[in-house]
């Protein structure tokens, strides 16, 4: 018996070494910033990112649209950023000791970061209580900027992004009645799901049904059944891609031809890869839309693709945006004064960015106009 | 000020090294009766939920909420192990891993009480509710040199250490009673234990449940250090997180699970220098140990030759 405990220890003690060493993932060396010759603002800025573990490729595009923008704004000359990065492996302990450090150990000015927004309610708390801005780039889920007064964000929230693709969706296709469809172990799809459910009700939608699901599921068969018996008019359905491209395809397979709505967790060029054609007539609100022509767009994802060989996502896009907000504050503010910081960033209004106009309302939460996207002919496209 | 020298982040890794270490010992516990439980990551959701719970929506102290989060984790240890110490081995490992799962999935679906995936925020931190509390009573922390955050850290860091130290202590002194004479041997072979006269079952469903009760304080005191609990923090993969703090340190001795816990959550922490690779080498760390001293780090000969014994018969 012994020897069975120790073979089955063994066996578990391979797998975790094998998983964290197949996590962790060749990203880019942080380069020494370009030094100018008298800057007026010099700044040290911290960043929580995932940069080992699940996870890690959001963490990627998200210190890579960091560095692009800083190396922008450091050539400008007014501001002089320097990064800190530290890596929080997607775990709240781990952020929030990368948080400790980069609060006391390397003194930075403000942070950016972390990724996930269950980091965000350990790291936020203590970043406001120590009087540290901190600015999530990719925390969607709600009550975020309601920790306290220095905790802001520019990520748009669901409960903006889900009303603006739902709105949409029942004035053009006249929906009356709908089926949703959620994971419910995920923090930013359970989030999506209320926005869903209270976009449906302002609506005065009639929902049918509620389905949910778990991360990782290879079978919707079950629940989409039922919701084909039901006839709804569309499906309304909190998914990350993962997830959501294979019920897209199973959706269209069982012969479910209504309307798809997503958030912002299926805006991804990968459903259009896994579900194929069945992604077609897929609704989804975003930020982010790169095919837009506006110059700023368009410069972006010409110098995004130079450096880093691919398109930037809009987890890049966010992170971009964000680090010139944060150099357009420290610009207002005249010095890296951490308390100085947060009031000029409080009063940032029509910031002109990549994602379009962005300002912080009153509770230091996002006001944007988010794009509504549907996949025609294979590619995301503007929603008219 | 003259205590500039005390690093919030250190304190912070300290504070997690205690908390691990709380759990490195309750694993090695149950292991003591040569049971292998996977489920401490179960019973450490139930203490950080019940206390979580308690204090956030019921007004309840925290003293109050961490005493019945382990209560209520040791009362689950009893009921759970009664009907699972029937098995062993391997079959009572994926018996308790599977109770570990079902645990986090009513975490999940339970949402009027939990949450649900969201989690429970704004739990009362250990460190802020103490600065409020003697704030109150018109004590500030500058009057000893120290900034907020600095004696917010340091707070949680003492409470901790405290603690930890008690459940060490405790479970050393254990070791050379009755009790952990009965459990080492039920360890070595538990046929001839029971042939001896001793009671195997209660035994094993004591371990067993004082490694839960551990968890469970350990679960309870990591909800009111971060201030925040979610089903996703009490997966599989903390199950063997933990059970590695036990097979790295050595499972023979409780000093094993104590260094394997302290080593493996600073290593991490110092590695971060190398940011991309720190988990490759962490990884690497842990194949190298499985090669070359399989038994652990600490086994009972290497504390012989430490303290100047002789080996003790046996080893």
């Amino acid at each position: 018996m012994s020897r069975s405990i120790r073979f089955l220890c063994l066996a578990s003690m391979l797998g975790f070494a094998l998983v964290f060493m197949g996590a962790a993932k060749d990203a880019h060396k942080a380069s020494p910033p370009a030094r100018t010759r008298k800057p007026p603002v010099d700044a040290k800025i911290g960043v929580i990112s995932i940069i080992t573990g699940q996870g890690a490729g959001y963490g990627e595009a998200i210190t890579n649209g960091f560095k692009l923008a800083r190396d922008e704004v450091n050539a400008k000359g007014n501001v002089k950023i320097e990064l800190v990065i530290e890596d929080s492996s997607g775990k709240q302990e781990q952020a929030l000791a990368a948080a400790q450090k980069l609060i006391n150990s390397s003194q930075v000015v403000a942070i950016l970061g972390p990724t996930l927004s269950t980091e965000m309610k350990v790291v936020g708390p203590e970043a406001n209580a120590s009087g540290v801005p901190i600015m999530g780039t990719s925390t969607t889920a709600a009550g975020i900027t309601q920790i306290g007064k220095y905790v802001f964000r520019n990520s748009l929230p669901e409960s903006l992004a889900i009303p603006a693709s739902v709105r949409k969706a029942v004035k053009k296709y006249n929906i009356r009645k709908v089926a949703i469809l959620y994971g419910n172990d995920d923090v930013f799809t359970k989030s999506g799901f209320d926005s869903m459910k209270k976009a449906s009700e302002d609506l005065k939608l009639d929902i049918l049904t509620v389905e949910t699901f778990q991360k990782g599921q290879a079978d919707y068969k079950a629940q989409l059944t039922k919701i084909k018996n039901l006839s709804p008019d569309a499906v309304f359905c909190s998914a990350l891609y993962e997830e959501g491209a294979v019920i897209l395809s199973q959706a269209r397979k069982i012969g479910i031809k209504t309307p798809f709505v997503g958030g912002n967790g299926f805006n991804s060029p990968k459903v259009i890869e896994i579900a194929k054609g069945a992604a077609e007539g897929l609704v989804v609100a975003t930020p982010w839309f790169a095919d837009r022509n506006t110059p700023k767009v368009t410069a972006f994802v010409a110098r995004y693709e130079k450096a880093y060989g691919k398109k930037p996502d809009q987890f890049a896009a966010q992170a971009y945006d964000a680090l010139y907000i944060m150099a357009e504050a420290l610009g207002n503010a005249g010095k890296a004064d951490r308390k100085l910081l947060r009031d000029s960033l409080a009063g940032i209004r029509n910031f002109d960015g990549v994602l379009g106009k962005f300002s912080f309302d009153a509770e230091r939460d996002v006001v944007m106009e988010p794009n509504v996207l549907i996949i025609k002919g294979g590619k995301f496209q503007m929603f008219k | 000020m003259p205590f500039d020298w005390l690093n919030p982040y250190h304190l912070q890794v300290a504070s997690f090294i205690l908390i691990n270490v709380i759990l490195g010992v309750s694993i090695y516990v149950t292991l003591a009766t040569g049971q292998l439980s996977l489920g401490n990551a179960g019973f450490m959701s139930i203490g950080a939920y019940t206390s979580a719970i308690l204090t956030t929506g019921h007004g309840v102290p925290m003293v109050a909420g961490i005493v019945s989060g382990s209560l209520l984790a040791g009362v689950s240890g009893i009921l759970v192990g009664i009907p699972a110490l029937r098995l062993s081995g391997v079959y009572l490992a994926i018996a308790t891993l599977g109770f570990g799962e079902v645990v986090r999935v009513v975490f999940i679906n339970w949402e009027s009480l939990t949450g649900g995936a969201v989690g429970i925020a704004a739990i009362p931190q250990m460190g802020r509710e103490i600065l409020a509390a003697l704030r109150d009573a018109g004590f500030s922390p500058e009057s000893l040199g120290l900034q907020n955050n600095q004696f917010i850290s340091l707070a949680v860091f003492v409470i901790l250490s405290v603690t930890t130290l008690a459940v060490i202590l405790f479970f050393l002194r254990l070791a050379n009673s009755r009790v952990g004479r009965a459990y080492g041997a039920i360890r070595m072979d538990e046929a001839a234990a029971e042939a001896t006269g001793i009671d195997t079952t209660y035994y094993k469903v004591l371990a067993f449940s004082q490694g839960a009760l551990l968890s469970g304080l350990a679960g309870a005191l990591y909800a009111h250090a971060t201030s925040y609990v979610s089903p996703a923090d009490f997966t599989y993969h903390r199950a063997v997180e933990i059970l590695v703090f036990a097979v790295f340190g050595g499972s023979e001795h409780l000093l094993g699970p104590v260094f394997g816990a302290m080593f493996l959550t600073v290593i991490p922490e110092v590695l971060r220098f190398v940011n991309d690779y720190r988990h490759i080498i962490y990884g690497t760390l842990l194949v190298l140990m499985m090669v070359f001293r399989p038994q652990g780090v600490i086994d009972p000969p290497l504390l012989d030759r430490l303290s100047g014994r002789e080996p003790a018969e046996g080893h």
